[in-house]
């Protein structure tokens, strides 16, 4: 895929600048295009309900966003900067992005090697990510976790005017801390929300998976070539099986978020999802193709971002070109405080993948990748 | 006492460091505080890696020598030994054997002798001479694999043969290291764009594959696991997820 089928015109003031309570509505007020194959539909995400039907299975991430943009500083020349925590590879070890400010990105003249503090904790870069070399490796030995409590706040880019309690970082789903950046297509759900999906026979299932950092627009030519930084996930033994009961029986399943298809689909064995734990890269995109969901609730994604490739491999690069045109006539919001999308694929399209289990397939456990 | 000499510093010991993968190993795991034990057989590259490593402020100790060579194993255990510990023994040195790389019915068979000397007996060597320390550390023994550990190519018998035993190696330490705290795992690290691989394959255009950097994220990712759980597998460095054998 050519990066020139990612690019769409989207004006810039169709950016979400505060979060839905700050602007006169609750959380589940937001708007919500329906997607599907028979055209779109316009609603409110407190509706969703109206759009599901029984049997239908949600699978959502429980990962709690992390106060993950720290002060720091070093002798770089260029005084104070922030360092936006992307992921926890453990002792000490993480993967992170150091910006001049939440607003300007980098790069700071770093060299490999030197030392910088980070919410008073002594630090040092020690590579820069390959292929992504905005991110850098860095060891921060002491207690994170502490210091991101006393002097962290949520990452939070330019388009977001002012800055935000934890709170509004969180979704009603979040159990496990770990991510950088909020998975915000759970943003809108409510109390409400959820008691009418149960009203409606809707079924729910979780996994965690950790979100880094932002990905930037994909630069590469050939979209596949783009790097993607590995996340920790979890996908347990239930939710395997709940997905696995669901398809076999032709009921849908419908990833909230893209962080939710990503696990799933890394949990995929070429027959089933199977319980997993560990990092996972996998990129979505129409050439590999999806086997574990039908359908995905997420925000509306930029331009030129791998994300869009994950939404053309669900439900095709025409019905996802139509329903961003739609989103943009109407004037939709994109971002993590922005509006909804329901994206409702063929059904038939993927369910092809699960055929019977004649023989119980044995994985190969020690031979692992 | 500065941190860096603290018995509390952990300690890796590299073979084949002055270039391609080790010596980007050694970068990693200097940046995050290792003091290092470093080997090779090129005094002046390894010179050069060992001026360079000292920019992350942590000790290394440079022993220019052949790991087929038992006095020489005996000599780097002995710089583990006088760092206090090791937490990390990264068995990366490999033999091509002759290039360019000949059919098994061809092969000089004292130069397959060599090629084992180097890939199969001295990674088993080091684990003998430091073993006490790493039981010691409950350590983690990585030996670095390849495709041609499975693959059956045609001209890479020599080599292939080797890892094969190597994966093997890895495999029976492992489980006979279990009871000790040690671990031990196989890695492999794909396709990389090495002095070794253009030996492989001399005159061919390498400037597709990726640098050995591109490997950061899965040894960022290895070295965060328990070792316990880790123990046993094998692991592709490239693979788009890594996950503990279940």
């Amino acid at each position: 895929m050519k990066r020139a089928d990612l690019i769409f015109d989207r004006p810039p003031d169709l950016a979400a600048t505060a979060p839905a309570e700050r602007r006169g509505l609750n959380r589940d007020e937001v708007r919500l295009l329906v997607s599907a194959p028979g055209g779109h539909t316009h609603a409110q995400f407190r509706d969703l309900a109206d759009f599901l039907q029984p049997g239908d299975l949600l699978v959502v991430n429980h990962s709690t966003t992390l106060p993950a943009s720290l002060p720091a500083a070093a002798r770089l020349g260029v005084g104070d900067f922030t360092l936006n925590l992307s992921t926890n590879f453990g002792h000490g070890l993480w993967v992170a992005e150091p910006r001049l400010s939440s607003a300007q990105p980098g790069p700071l003249p770093i060299t490999a090697g030197e030392r910088f503090t980070a919410a008073g904790l002594d630090a040092r870069f020690i590579r820069p990510y390959p292929g992504l070399e905005r991110l850098w490796f860095v060891s921060i030995p002491g207690d994170v976790s502490t210091a991101m409590g006393q002097f962290g706040s949520p990452i939070r880019y330019g388009y977001v005017s002012e800055s935000y309690p934890l709170d509004y970082y969180q979704t009603i789903f979040a159990r496990v801390p770990g991510s950088a950046e909020m998975p915000s297509a759970a943003r809108p759900f409510t109390r409400r929300v959820l008691d009418s999906l149960s009203d409606t026979g809707v079924e729910i299932a979780g996994i965690v998976l950790h979100t880094g950092v932002s990905s930037l627009e994909v630069e590469a030519e050939e979209v596949e070539s783009h790097p993607l930084c590995p996340e920790p996930y979890i996908v347990p033994a239930a939710t395997a099986q709940a997905v696995n009961t669901a398809r076999r029986e032709g009921r849908r399943v419908i990833a909230v978020g893209t962080t939710a298809v990503r696990a799933l689909e890394s949990a995929w064995d070429g027959r089933q999802v199977r319980a997993a734990s560990g990092f996972t890269r996998l990129y979505i995109h129409p050439r590999r193709g999806v086997f574990t969901v039908d359908g995905l609730i997420s925000g509306l994604h930029d331009p030129v971002t791998s994300h869009l490739a994950m939404l053309y491999a669900i439900a095709g690069q025409d019905m996802i070109r139509s329903a961003y045109a739609e989103a943009v006539h109407e004037g939709y919001l994109w971002h993590e405080f922005g509006d909804s999308h329901l994206i409702l694929a063929d059904q038939r399209a993927n369910q092809q993948y699960y055929l019977p289990v004649r023989n119980p397939v044995h994985a190969v456990s020690t031979m692992v990748a | 006492m500065s941190a860096s000499t603290h018995p509390s510093t952990p300690v890796a010991l590299i073979t084949g460091a002055s270039r391609g993968l080790g010596e980007t190993l050694a970068h990693f795991l200097a940046g995050q505080g290792y003091n290092l034990v470093i080997t090779a057989r090129r005094a002046d590259l390894l010179d050069q890696t060992a001026r360079a490593l000292a920019a992350y402020g942590g000790q290394v100790m440079a022993l220019p020598g052949d790991v087929a060579d038992a006095d020489h194993r005996g000599k780097l255990a002995g710089a583990a030994q006088s760092f206090g510990r090791l937490d990390l023994l990264l068995n990366n040195a490999s033999s091509l054997g002759p290039t360019p790389l000949l059919a098994l019915a061809d092969y000089p068979l004292d130069q397959l002798a060599q090629v084992y000397a180097v890939n199969v007996i001295a990674p088993v060597g080091l684990v003998q001479a430091t073993l006490p320390l790493l039981r010691a550390a409950d350590g983690l023994v990585v030996n670095i694999s390849s495709d041609a550990a499975v693959g059956g190519y045609s001209t890479w018998g020599g080599y292939g043969s080797s890892k094969a035993a190597l994966d093997l190696i890895s495999l029976t330490l492992a489980n006979e290291l279990k009871a000790s705290g040690v671990a031990v795992a196989s890695v492999d690290p794909g396709d990389l764009r090495t002095d070794m691989h253009r030996e492989a394959f001399p005159g061919e255009d390498l400037s597709n594959l990726p640098t050995p950097d591109a490997t950061l994220p899965f040894w960022a990712w290895l070295l965060g696991q328990e070792r316990a759980s880790i123990s046993g597998g094998r692991y592709q460095a490239q693979a788009e997820r890594w996950e503990v054998p279940s």
